[in-house]
């Protein structure tokens, strides 16, 4: 390693040059397929990935299923527009408003576009549920039922505004859901073809708002949106954040080190290291995700702290030399085991991510640990090639002045030496403080609670937020979750169920049936399934029939009913109490208070059923018989949306899909709904073996966040247990290796406990944060005690050491910490929440390790000094 | 398409006129006799096949009575629809009273829920059972609603364009129809929205004569929206077979009238 350093140092021009032309073959290759994609096919542009749908691999079963369980039920993602209008005291529900709402919807019915592949997309025209788009049901009069649009053309005047509002709160599957449940907002859902069209589709709706009358609020939000539109701000965020931090660092380091030109390598350093990691990321095919996007505002702090460590010591060390080589070679020299070593526990640290079930986390993991390896070996060899092309006159007036290296100048210098001596003095107050503090801590990691909310991803003043609350507020949920039930499995043993066939027939009271029970083996023989079975049976009555008196006519007819019937057992969601079972599930979840509202197919039954019999309330219930219901079905199915019925239900009735709306996005009530529903099922025993299974993005981003969770859990004891050998190996002992894990494991739990403390979420990027932790504050305590140990063989006792100890090796770190800390707080600039707490933590992280490598570290030495240095003394 | 060929060869052989210059009043007239009011009634049974966009199948069967009334040509009529599939809906009824000068009586009649029901006629233009047919296209739509105009006239069709009067009352700008010029049976009807986009399509795929008439036995609606389709075919098609009225009235609705619908 110092002859990679040493080559630099005698060869500077060449691996400048070299690290040149390497950014710019890694920027030709991003831009190139990026800007013209069809000349470079080969190539992989860069690609945005937006979808946290993408935490979870695109072969994880949950994931599989709930794409499945959409194309069956022809369910897609939805952007929400709620009207609200708080002057009028009717709401939204006058003329005017109304108006709007109908002309808005007019331009979202025709919002689709061809795209790259020829393939429409944009909004699912005959999906989208808005007043004039779906049916309103009703006894029109004595004896009549009648169907029609709910708002078939804008109202005349306000009475009929409030006629239509009535109406619709008059249906269970409107109430709630298209009508606020104060009767004065509407909501719209807008289908959409895909999740990454709804930026596109939202730009246009709010085009065509802001030509609309009157003072309406438009609302717009749903999860596809917040997705959408986090992509976009995650390159605004990238696009400010990261020059930034940059300019932050760098005028840091010109404090600290006076010199602009000197200061300037480090920048270079760490443009090169995210220039070289981003490029690599992209022509590998990876895709730029909320993940990666992070990248390059980890890696810069991460780049410039070797950097800082070694300009720092050659601040200290020149005027001593006088000579930019002699004191290179020194510098290089006393850093380059620690230098070495930090990058290695950080790059595990962040490796250790790639250990985690969710592959954008994987990748940002894998590459943050190339990049910091990157990042080391720019470090060791552009640095000092750059201070080597550095003119030596330069120098003349450069480097701390001081008489033996200890200088007490600067207020940094003198604090440290204070806090130095404090170390000594007080060892033993501070060891009991740090006890103190990690019981609080313990106590606050108790309380800690495990949530994400993608839409809380943006700032509460965000318009998303606002959106989401003003929906949430008036409507049943804006978020999405679905319930799919579906019959026990159907043997397929033909022989087995031609047998049962045949004895049902036998001893029907239907004589026809006696007959006709001596031809089901022959149709068994040529059929392969029960339905081509059946089939061929009916063909088989229907030829005999055409030879029967029309005496016995209604008796094969009654037979030939049985037979044609004798499936629709199999339909399991026509039965009443399967029906039935449903209704008390929706009631139960009402009662949880995790649901704004559940729509099914058991409520359609019901609703048909009371139109049916003259909107009596008493006939707002499932009928007795299955042929009762398949009649209120069939009636649904005269309206102008037939098709509806085929979200509730699949065709063959035996699945169904149970829509919830939920107030909430948090996985903490999502999972907590799941848990209740597994209760009822337990409790309540379904007929027909009915099992259930969850699906929709709700539920989906609670099942990676419990991946996320234990993944980080066993990413994080890994790395832990390896950090931990690789400092017994490096200090080559078991005791100074633990005594390294002491301030890191503080600091984590610290930073742990105080999340609880405040009642912060435990969300994906807290989450992310304890193994980068890990990988970042082991080194500062690296330095500091492979500096101590360096040190302590020049002096005879630990109090002589800690005052050399608090000079030169102090400020490096301390330096660092001011720098990498402060080089983080740029993302609290940032518009999204996660970067914000990526920031704060980050910095916390930082200062915290560097407070407790710089104080817990020089007590516990002073306690153990015997014991530590015993050990060491009698290998050297 | 291929089936549309096969049936122009069929009917050019059966029936070929000279084209002559035509009012497309006659045109549409004639079109409307040939599809609904052939002979003085009717029977036939229909088996229709529903499919979504995902090609899941539903099935349908029915009988199909119809009357027409003696007093005048091409006016009112009465149907009667008896469900025999699915199984679970069987006996269900479903009557219809075309009127010239007010909106049509329709009946429904459930008989799990025992219940007769009267049909508001506010909307013909809702899915008949489920399938992609409106209750409009089974009785169909009277030829005074639209203003029609000749588009085009080549050696098979009269294209006619047709534009509704009560824009309000339907869901489409403007339907096309391919009148063939030999039979006047429309082969092919397109229903266009606003923007000129083709929303939903009828075909007829198969014609045969009987008794003389030449009559589609099997046909399908596309609705390009939904991505459904729905093919209905006709079999034991029956004309001139004596109905009697009172075949068509409400009691019958309770017990069918078996030995015509056998």
């Amino acid at each position: 390693m110092i002859h990679i350093s040493q080559t630099a140092v005698n060869r500077p021009r060449v691996f400048l040059w070299l690290s040149g032309l390497l950014s710019l073959v890694m920027i030709t290759l991003v831009v190139l397929p990026s800007v013209w994609p069809a000349s470079f096919a080969l190539l992989n542009p860069l690609k945005i990935d937006t979808d946290p749908e993408n935490m979870l691999s695109i072969d994880e079963p949950v994931r599989m299923f709930h794409n499945q369980q959409k194309k069956e039920f022809s369910l897609y993602d939805m952007v929400v527009v709620g009207v609200v209008n708080e002057t009028d005291s009717q709401g939204v529900f006058n003329a005017q408003s109304l108006k709007n709402i109908y002309d808005l919807t007019e331009f979202a019915k025709n919002i689709q576009w061809q795209d790259k592949e020829g393939k429409t997309q944009g909004v699912i025209s005959v999906d989208l549920m808005a007043p004039s788009t779906v049916d309103n049901i009703e006894p029109g009069g004595m004896g009549v039922v009648k169907f029609e649009w709910l708002m078939k053309a804008p109202p005349l005047n306000d009475a009929e505004a409030l006629t239509i509002r009535n109406k619709a709160q008059n249906l269970p599957l409107l109430n709630g859901t298209i009508v606020s449940e104060d009767g004065k907002a509407m909501a719209l859902y807008i289908p959409i073809t895909a999740k990454n069209v709804s930026y596109n589709v939202v730009e246009k709706l709010k085009g065509k708002i802001a030509e609309l009358k009157g003072n309406d609020q438009y609302h717009i939000t749903g999860l596809p949106v917040a997705q959408d539109t986090f992509g976009v701000e995650m390159f605004i965020q990238m696009a400010i954040s990261a020059p930034m931090a940059m300019i932050l660092i760098f005028l840091l380091m010109w404090y600290f080190f006076k010199k602009a030109s000197l200061v300037m390598s480090p920048m270079i350093v760490a443009m090169v290291s995210v220039i070289s990691t981003m490029g690599l990321l992209v022509i590998t095919g990876n895709t730029v995700h909320i993940m990666s996007s992070m990248i390059p505002i980890f890696i810069m702090p991460i780049a410039v702290l070797d950097a800082i460590h070694i300009l720092s010591d050659f601040y200290d060390r020149y005027p001593l030399y006088k000579d930019r080589k002699k004191t290179i070679q020194h510098v290089m020299k006393e850093l380059s085991a620690p230098m070495l070593y930090t990058t290695l526990t950080t790059a595990v640290g962040f490796g250790s991510l790639a250990l985690t079930p969710i592959p954008p986390v994987q990748t940002f993991g894998l590459f943050v640990s190339i990049g910091v390896i990157l990042a080391w070996i720019f470090t060791i060899t552009l640095i000092p090639a750059y201070i080597m092309v550095m003119p030596e006159e330069k120098f003349a007036d450069f480097g701390l002045m001081h008489d033996d290296g200890d200088g007490n100048g600067t207020p940094l210098a003198r604090l440290l030496n204070k806090t130095g001596r404090l170390t000594f003095s007080y060892a033993k107050l501070i060891v009991f403080g740090v006890f103190v503090l990690a019981i609080i801590a313990w106590a606050g990691m108790n309380r800690i609670v495990i949530n994400d909310n993608p839409v809380k991803w943006f700032a509460p003043d965000h318009e998303i937020r606002i959106a989401d609350r003003a929906l949430n507020e008036r409507f049943a949920g804006t978020y999405m979750a679905y319930l799919m039930l579906e019959g026990a499995s159907i043997s397929t043993d033909m022989d087995q169920f031609s047998t049962a066939l045949k004895d049902h027939m036998k001893f029907s009271p239907l004589v026809p049936l006696h007959e006709m029970a001596s031809v089901v083996d022959e149709v068994q023989s040529k059929s392969s399934d029960r339905n081509q079975l059946i089939d061929l049976l009916i063909a088989r009555m229907e030829q005999r029939m055409e030879t029967v008196s029309d005496e016995s006519w209604d008796e094969w007819d009654s037979a030939l009913t049985w037979v044609g019937d004798y499936l629709s057992k199999d339909e399991t969601f026509k039965n009443p109490d399967v029906l039935n079972y449903m209704g008390k599930l929706q009631d139960y979840l009402q009662s949880t208070e995790l649901v704004g509202k559940s729509n099914s197919l058991s409520d359609v039954v019901k609703t048909v059923h009371r139109e049916l019999f003259m909107g009596d309330k008493a006939a707002y219930r499932i009928p007795e018989s299955r042929g009762a219901v398949a009649e209120t079905l069939i009636t649904y199915q005269n309206s102008h949306r037939p098709q509806d019925l085929w979200h509730f239900v699949t065709p063959d009735y035996r699945k169904t899909n149970m829509w919830l709306q939920l107030k909430s996005g948090d996985n903490r009530d999502m999972s907590a709904l799941v848990k209740k529903v597994d209760e009822f099922f337990n409790n309540n025993p379904a007929p027909e073996g009915i099992s259930h299974q969850w699906f929709g993005l709700t539920y989906i981003n609670v099942i990676w966040q419990d991946k996320m969770v234990s993944g980080m859990a066993e990413a994080f004891i890994g790395s832990f247990i390896i950090v931990l050998i690789m400092m017994v190996f490096l200090f080559r002992s078991l005791w100074w290796g633990i005594l390294a894990m002491i301030p890191l494991t503080f600091t984590i739990g610290m930073i742990y406990g105080i999340i609880g403390l405040i009642g912060k979420d435990y969300d994906m990027p807290v989450a992310v944060l304890s193994s980068l932790s890990l990988g970042l504050a082991v080194d500062y305590t690296i330095h500091f005690l492979a500096r101590s140990r360096e040190i302590r063989k020049q002096h005879s006792n630990w109090e002589k050491t800690s005052y050399a100890v608090f000079g030169e090796p102090a400020r490096a770190i301390a330096r660092n910490v001011i720098v990498v800390g402060v080089g983080f707080m740029p993302l609290l600039a940032a518009p999204l929440v996660p970067y914000k707490t990526v920031g704060v933590f980050i910095s916390a992280i930082l200062v915290l390790a560097g407070v407790a490598t710089l104080t817990i570290l020089p007590a516990l030495i002073r306690l153990f000094e015997r014991f530590l240095f015993k050990e060491n003394s009698t290998r050297t | 398409m291929k089936n549309m060929m096969k049936i122009i060869l069929v009917l050019s052989f059966l029936w070929s006129f000279p084209a002559y210059a035509i009012d497309v009043m006659e045109v549409v007239k004639n079109a409307n006799h040939v599809s609904y009011y052939k002979g003085s009634d009717g029977r036939a049974k229909v088996n229709m096949s529903i499919f979504d966009d995902q090609g899941r199948e539903r099935s349908r069967e029915f009988v199909i009575l119809r009357k027409d009334d003696e007093q005048m040509d091409d006016a009112v009529q009465k149907f009667f629809v008896y469900f025999n599939k699915p199984a679970d809906v069987k006996k269900m009824v479903f009557m219809v009273v075309k009127n010239m000068d007010r909106d049509d009586d329709r009946w429904l009649y459930l008989p799990a829920l025992d219940l007769v029901k009267r049909i508001a006629a506010s909307d013909e233009r809702t899915s008949f059972v489920g399938s992609n047919f409106y209750y409009e296209d089974v009785s169909g739509r009277g030829i005074e609603e639209d203003t029609h105009e000749l588009v085009e006239e080549n050696d098979t069709y009269y294209i006619v364009k047709s534009t509704p009067k009560n824009k309000a009352a339907v869901e489409f700008s403007t339907y096309k129809n391919w009148i063939h010029k030999a039979t006047f049976l429309p082969i092919k009807t397109e229903y266009y929205d606003d923007q000129g986009q083709k929303i939903r399509s009828y075909t007829a795929l198969k014609v045969e004569v009987i008794s003389g008439h030449p009559t589609v036995t099997s046909s399908s609606m596309e609705d390009h929206k939904t991505g459904g389709k729905t093919v209905m075919s006709y079999s034991d098609v029956k004309y001139d077979i004596g109905l009697p009225d009172d075949i068509f009235t409400e009691r019958y609705l309770r017990k069918a009238p078996r030995e015509y619908l056998r």
